[in-house]
């Protein structure tokens, strides 16, 4: 409810994904269908750029995982 | 488990060459017998593809040939046939029989039953009405009410000219003009649930309306969205191969009928209900004989009564204020002469005339003596329902009542009342007949009596409901802009901006379960549910379910009752225990669900067999000796004097296939009524036909149906199976086997087992079993974990249990095969020796072998959904994801497990209190709709954190967008468990047992060979329960393990003992399957021979993991500062009331005392002595003082409830006394 200051109204409503001011941070995501590697920058939309599906998944972690084997 | 212990067994060379079981049958068969058989009518089969089949052995087999029918493009994968869907016809038939053995219509009869399913499938029921809505039932919808005009502007019209449902879109296509191009959506269901969107297609119509001095066309508008059923003829799996559901991410062996509403899936349960438009007599108390019936057209619904009370008759019907003395009904409807009227309602009969006679006393004593004295008199009693006040003449209000409220299903033409007042004499004539012969009143809970409501039905309801609504509206758009008088009016733009009523009505009423239809006064709840997809069989068994709505908390035991009318048609095993027992059904195997058929053909048909049209009868010729009435739907349509000729020839037709064959069509001896039905909801099975005490089904149609030239289709055409619902079939003489037909048997069942449902008939023996235990083993498989569906690791369920390492069952069961349960098993063959070991087997406790809990017996994976959605507000804010909090260069502890981005890491082990997903909330997402606000961007964090105990693994993470365009994540973790002392097993035969304790192999019994089993389970188990089935399936196990091939353990069948018994001497084993043993810990031999072998074990869900809890101290609720309840919040364990009970009998005051306040929620008071009201800090507030105060200890919820009765304005004081008085 803060009324001090008008805030330009660049920072939060283009095309209805936030805006993060900081540095363009990439993640590969894996497409749900075509299992391509979709490069996303935050704020991107969430679509396969090759085939446009719709459903991404997280790339799994570089670093080591160790399992207990019982 | 049964494959390491096989291995070991059998070392001769002779038996040790390993054969797939499939080849066993044929072992001693010529070599030619497996070659193609040159076929008596050749297809045109190209070359390279008989080339691919003589590969196969197999490949005379029905199944490889429909394939190859179905499927010329996979010549390749012929080989590879046998993970089509068919296989389980590739085995060897019944007994171990080939293609070329010679047939026993005894024995391969039940060959129909996988050309049955063939054909309908599991869930046919469902698929099928869902299909008859979309092709027959909304364009008659539409057609009903196609027209659209306004009351402003007289020549404007809008004519709904057709209707169709399209394929399956995504909303986010945003497809607004159909008719120009043929869009195909890519869309696919398994992208619905992990979209948590909605699978549905666009409902197009095809409009003509009226636009500026002109009528304007337009095709395929966009009106709304259906939600799609799965696999019916519309969804995008229709008519795919098994390769191309695994390309759309979908199971094959998924039974589909369910829809997919906001990413869960729902299916509507088959509703059971009473038959509409069918008379039944019933005995109220006080010997108050009725016949009512529900009559249902499309524009109403009543229920009308004709009562027999202080022995008069009367007509009961809600729009009447009172009861009318049926002879002045009969004045009304035209029937003037009293003569007529007992011609009609009692006939020529003496008893009914007597019983009869007293209502003509009451007639004249009205003084009503033509018809128009009685329309005034049913007239001044009807209710007003006109609303516009102005009341018209009563014997007008009368004629309108009589014509289309009361008995509306049967048409009157004009003011013809003829057809009506006959349906009435006929009803008057059942509560004579049920008032002399009390055998006469009709059994409510005769499965005939019911009628099975589907989703297809619900759903058309539900839309007509919506499209009334819609174009109710539409019409009140378009009254509101012609009065405002624009001669350039589009009305087009109208049905464009009420598209989202129709598709929002749908999904609410699927996604909520809730029926609220205005029309029909109807208000159900719980109509869908969330599919369980615990295992493959928890979601076939929710399919095949019927709930009935009768209130579950009523004591009457009829509708509860096993009824034998049942028989075939619903499973008698598996029903719930509990409140929900006998209520709650289930179909059996080959049951099928009639649609709707129109009436018109029939009641041609019925003119054309030589029946009398009933409108030219009178009162005598109606009960004329060997006379019969010709009811169709319930109502008299025809008279016959030949009924039994007119049936056979009725059923010949059938036969014929003239008109369909769920027809229906028996006789009635005691009413002399034939009544055929064609209605919808119907309860049927096929049966083969006999004729003349032969069996139609021959040799030749088995052979043929083997060799795939003829489907069940083909069976039905030709006559040799049809259609009997419950009616039909309990008029009919129906033989068990072939053995037992006589001259009058008129039908062979295909198959005992069929009177099981999918179910019941994982189970094996079940004939063998005391009938509870194969109620119980219904409920129990549902809860066993094992496969999901082959797509199980694509999807992201919110909780998910699998089995690392499933088996098909050693003895298995024809139902097996059939519902293709050895595909998604859910279990192992445990290797069982019944006896006693340790103490930690008691009350059905199991001794697990630790080496075989090392090999990965009972070992599963629990899969958990962790989901988000990142909301979008109206002020233009959303949720976001923020970055992880980093001190010294490196993230928290509880962020270690996010990335730079704030989502965790795939692969990661997460554990109690860590992050995954690092949301943040915008502080400010209120609109002020002032101008343009933003918001003060600004975020709070709202972490996700993952709240359980036990860590476990992220197993995926997924982002995807919703319909509503915002973010949603979701993350799958997994644990892989084992199994522990205190997890739940059961075998298949209703044995539920605990985990008592996890021995050491070396501790366990071994047998001569040094097997050891997986599972030591009491004997005790037996004596009690009576399951022989688990006896002889660990016998047949142990046969089958030895011989190498899998048993049978099929209801009234399967592989018989003494059979079993052979195969075990043969190997060296004893008949009785008991071993000699050594123990584990002494090396001394055990004194008693021990029955040893494979019983298949589930593992069912309720884990220790999940359920263990412990708590000294911990959180208190807000209000009355007692203990939480319930683990999830880390809740105290309840001292209840039966417990407290025990310690008031006992005397225990301390402990009560600790254990009540002191361990809970004791509170420190103040309390005045003078006004007994409660003061603070040695104050008393009423009195004004500080003198006469006490401390004292009382429960929080004492406190609270005086200070809440004070706030009634209840005044409650504490009275003190001293404590220990002098």
């Amino acid at each position: 409810m803060s009324r001090e200051a008008y805030v330009a109204p660049t920072s939060a409503f283009n095309t209805g994904t936030t805006v993060d001011p900081g540095p363009g941070l990439t993640t590969q995501y894996i497409c749900g269908d075509c299992n391509q590697k979709v490069l996303l920058k935050q704020g991107d939309g969430i679509r396969c750029k090759e085939c446009g599906h719709r459903i991404l998944y997280k790339e799994r972690t570089k670093r080591m995982v160790q399992f207990e084997a019982r | 488990m049964v494959r390491p212990a096989t291995r070991s067994r059998r070392q001769n060379p002779a038996d040790a060459a390993p054969l797939p079981h499939t080849d066993h049958s044929r072992e001693d068969e010529p070599p030619e017998a497996a070659k193609p058989k040159p076929k008596p009518n050749p297809k045109p089969n190209p070359n390279a593809k008989r080339k691919a089949a003589t590969v196969t052995p197999t490949d005379n087999d029905l199944a490889v040939r429909s394939r190859r029918r179905r499927k010329d493009s996979r010549l390749a994968t012929a080989h590879t046939a046998r993970n089509d869907g068919f296989d389980s016809l590739l085995e060897p038939f019944y007994h171990g029989k080939s293609m070329t053995d010679p047939i026993d219509t005894e024995r391969d009869k039940w060959n129909l039953l996988p050309a049955f399913l063939k054909v309908k499938g599991l869930v046919k029921q469902h698929i099928d009405s869902f299909n008859y809505l979309l092709e027959v039932e909304l364009k008659q919808i539409v057609k009903t009410n196609r027209t659209i005009l306004s009351d402003v502007r007289p020549n404007f019209y809008l004519h709904f000219t057709d209707i169709c449902v399209g394929k399956p879109t995504r909303l986010d296509e945003n497809i607004t003009d159909f008719s120009r191009y043929d869009w195909t959506s890519t869309v696919t269901p398994n992208e619905c649930r992990l979209r948590d969107s909605t699978y549905a297609a666009p409902i197009l119509v095809d409009i003509a309306y009226w636009r500026a001095n002109r009528e304007v066309r337009r095709k395929k508008m966009l009106i709304g969205r259906m939600p799609m059923m799965l696999r019916s003829s519309n969804c995008v799996l229709n008519g795919k191969s098994e390769m191309d559901m695994a390309g759309l991410h979908e199971c094959p062996l998924d039974p589909g009928g369910y829809f997919i509403v906001n990413g869960t899936e729902k299916v509507i349960l088959v509703q059971e209900q009473m038959s509409k438009n069918r008379v039944i007599v019933e005995v109220e108390k006080n010997n108050v004989v009725q016949a009512s019936v529900t009559s249902f057209t499309h524009e109403r619904k009543s229920k009308s009564y004709v009562i027999l009370k202080n022995d008069r008759i009367y007509l009961k019907h809600n729009v009447l204020n009172e009861e009318i003395p049926i002879c002045v009904v009969f004045k009304a409807l035209g029937i003037h002469a009293d003569a007529e009227v007992i011609k009609l309602c009692a006939g020529e009969d003496q008893v009914y005339q007597d019983i009869f006679t007293p209502n003509f006393e009451e007639c004249a004593k009205l003084g009503i003596f033509s018809q128009v004295d009685a329309l005034d008199y049913v007239g001044y009693r009807i209710k007003i329902i006109n609303r516009y006040g102005q009341r018209r003449m009563q014997a007008q209000e009368a004629l309108e009542a009589l014509a289309s409220v009361i008995l509306v299903h049967v048409p009157v033409q004009g003011l013809n009342f003829r057809a009506k007042a006959l349906y009435l004499a006929f009803m008057v004539k059942r509560v004579l007949m049920a008032r002399h012969d009390p055998r006469l009143i009709d059994n409510r809970d005769y499965v005939g009596n019911k009628r099975l409501e589907l989703a297809g039905q619900l759903l058309s309801l539900l839309f007509e409901d919506l499209f009334k609504k819609f174009c109710h509206d539409i019409k009140m758009t378009i009254d509101k802009v012609l009065k405002r008088g624009s001669e350039e009016f589009d009305a087009l733009t109208c049905i464009q901006s009420h598209t989202n009523h129709i598709s929002s009505g749908m999904s609410r009423a699927l996604s909520t379960g809730n029926w609220d239809l205005k029309r029909f006064r109807m208000k159900r709840a719980g109509v869908t549910h969330v599919l369980s997809r615990l295992s493959y069989i928890s979601a076939l068994g929710m399919m095949t379910r019927i709930t009935s709505q009768f209130e579950k908390t009523r004591k009457v035991s009829g509708p509860r009752a096993l009824q034998p009318s049942q028989f075939g048609m619903l499973c008698p095993s598996d029903t719930p225990e509990g409140e929900a027992c006998g209520l709650v059904k289930n179909l059996a195997l080959m049951t099928h669900i009639t649609v709707d058929d129109d009436p018109i053909p029939v009641q041609r048909l019925v003119a054309a067999l030589g029946a009398q049209d009933i409108s030219a009868a009178n009162g005598k010729d109606l009960y004329i000796k060997g006379a019969y009435l010709v009811f169709v739907n319930g109502t008299p349509i025809a008279l016959t004097r030949h009924p039994k000729r007119f049936l056979n020839d009725f059923r010949k037709l059938r036969r014929l296939g003239r008109i369909s064959e769920f027809n229906s069509i028996f006789i009635n001896h005691h009413y002399h009524a034939v009544s055929i039905a064609c209605d919808e909801g119907r309860i049927c099975r096929p049966l083969i036909v006999v004729e003349k005490g032969k069996s139609r089904v021959t040799k030749t149609a088995l052979r043929s149906l083997r060799a795939g030239t003829i489907d069940f289709d083909g069976l039905l055409s030709r006559g040799m199976v049809e259609y009997l619902d419950v009616n039909e079939e309990n008029d009919s003489n129906i033989a068990m086997y072939e053995s037992d037909i006589n001259a009058a048997t008129t039908h062979l069942e295909i198959e005992p087992f069929t009177i099981l449902g999918a179910v019941a008939g994982l189970i094996p023996y079940p004939h063998h079993n005391q009938s509870p235990r194969n109620t119980y083993q219904c409920a129990m498989g549902k809860q066993a974990m094992g496969a999901v569906a082959n797509n199980q690791f694509l999807r992201i369920d919110s909780i998910m249990y699998t089995l690392v390492y499933p088996q098909k069952p050693m003895v298995k069961t024809r139902a097996i095969e059939l519902v293709k349960y050895d595909k998604l098993p859910a279990g192992q063959n445990a290797i069982v020796a019944v006896m006693s070991y340790s103490g930690y087997d008691i009350e059905d406790a199991l001794v697990l072998n630790k080496g075989s809990v090392d090999r990965g017996f009972g070992r599963c994976q629990v899969f958990r959904k962790w989901a988000t959605t990142l909301r979008k507000y109206p002020n233009g804010m959303e949720d976001r994801v923020g970055d992880r909090i980093e001190e010294n260069n490196a993230p928290i502890r509880k962020h270690a497990l996010l990335d730079e981005h704030g989502l965790a890491m795939v692969g990661e082990k997460i554990s109690s209190n860590e992050v995954y997903i690092m949301k943040q909330v915008p502080l400010n997402a209120s609109s002020t709709a002032i101008g343009s606000d933003y918001g003060s961007g600004e975020y709070r964090d709202t972490p996700m954190t993952y709240r359980l105990e036990d860590p476990s693994y992220v197993d995926k993470l997924m982002i995807t967008v919703n319909e509503a365009d915002s973010r949603v994540i979701k993350m799958q973790t997994r644990q892989t468990r084992r199994p522990e002392v205190g997890d739940k097993f059961s075998s298949r035969h209703g044995q539920k047992g605990v985990v008592g304790i996890v021995a050491e192999q070396v501790d366990m019994p071994f047998n001569d060979e040094g097997i050891v089993p997986d599972i030591i389970m009491n004997p005790h188990g037996f004596p009690s329960r009576m399951t022989v089935g688990k006896m002889l399936e660990l016998v047949a196990g142990k046969a089958g393990v030895l011989a190498g091939e899998f048993q049978y353990g099929t209801a009234f069948g399967g592989s018989k003992v003494e059979d079993m018994g052979d195969i075990l001497i043969k190997n060296g084993f004893s008949y009785s399957g008991k071993d000699f043993m050594t123990s584990g810990i002494t090396g001394e031999s055990l004194p008693a021979y021990i029955f040893f072998g494979p019983i298949y074990y589930q593992k069912l869900k309720h884990m220790v993991q999940d359920k263990m809890h412990s708590r000294a101290r911990g959180p208190r609720a807000t209000l009355t500062r007692q203990p939480t309840e319930g683990r999830s919040r880390d809740g105290g364990l309840r001292l209840g009331e039966m417990e407290r009970d025990c310690l008031i009998a006992y005397g225990a005051s301390q402990l009560l005392l600790e254990r009540l306040m002191l361990s809970s929620d004791a509170h420190q008071v103040d309390i005045c002595e003078t006004c007994g009201l409660m003061g603070y800090q040695g104050y008393c507030q009423t009195c004004k003082k500080t003198e006469g105060m006490t401390k004292m200890t009382i429960p929080y919820a004492a406190k609270l409830l005086i200070q809440e009765l004070l706030s009634m304005n209840v005044m409650a004081r504490l009275k003190l006394e001293d404590e220990f008085p002098a």
